[in-house]
């Protein structure tokens, strides 16, 4: 798992800072002794990072698969993909590019967060979606849920993959 | 596809299901604390959403 990598990679960052230390002076580094000791703490590529996340939004799940957290991916993937599921069954509206409001566009941005999915929810939508009743209105809710919801996790993957959460 | 129908209180069960899970597995990184925060997320996506119910009640007829 990446959490045991990220363990196994700050306790390694720590030997090599105790290596560092032992093979200064014995009192640690210091100036009088005309000696200085420098550690080389690498951080994590951006553009990896960047690349992992644009992964995760385009197939839910799959950022956090490119780094191994295999738990977390079949999760995103099980539950972007149940609600995006769930929202066309309900007939759910789907936005398409270019609305007339921005009420349309924002709905837009959401649905276009679940990458892929938004493919497979239109294509579930065979017969267009149906918001007179209740059910097609929570269908939406469902739909940009999920979408805000791969976002999220594309935005945590990035992090994990910085090095900087897991 | 077969159109799904749910009334608004299991649409609401579902709703705060799912969540709950994504939410528990994203932001916890041991099981029983995994477990310990869904359930502690659908409870509450439960409770405030009839406690809105309620509160909007009033204004329904």
């Amino acid at each position: 798992m990446f959490e045991e990598e990220k363990d196994n990679q700050a306790e390694g960052l720590e030997v090599s800072a105790r290596a560092g230390e032992a093979a200064g002076p014995a009192d640690g580094p210091s100036e009088s002794a005309g000696t200085a000791t420098a550690y080389v703490i690498e951080e994590p590529s951006v553009v990896r990072a960047v690349a992992v996340a644009l992964a995760g939004w385009l197939l839910p799940g799959l950022g956090h698969a490119l780094l191994k957290m295999w738990g977390r991916a079949l999760a995103i993937f099980l539950t972007v993909g149940f609600l995006v599921y769930l929202g066309a069954g309900m007939r759910g509206n789907v936005f398409a590019p270019g609305g007339d409001d921005a009420f349309a566009r924002l709905g837009y941005i959401a649905d276009a967060g679940t990458g892929a999915f938004y493919f497979v929810a239109r294509a579930l939508e065979g017969a267009g979606s149906d918001v007179s009743h209740a059910a097609g209105d929570y269908g939406t809710r469902f739909l940009a849920t999920a979408g805000v919801l791969n976002l999220l996790a594309a935005l945590h993957a990035y992090e994990a993959a910085r090095g900087r959460k897991a | 596809m077969v159109p799904l129908h749910f009334s608004h209180f299991q649409s609401l069960l579902l709703f705060a299901l799912i969540i709950s899970l994504a939410f528990g597995t994203l932001g916890r990184r041991k099981p029983i604390a995994r477990v310990k925060y869904a359930a502690w997320s659908f409870a509450m996506f439960v409770l405030v959403g009839i406690a809105l119910g309620w509160l909007m009640y009033p204004f329904s007829r």
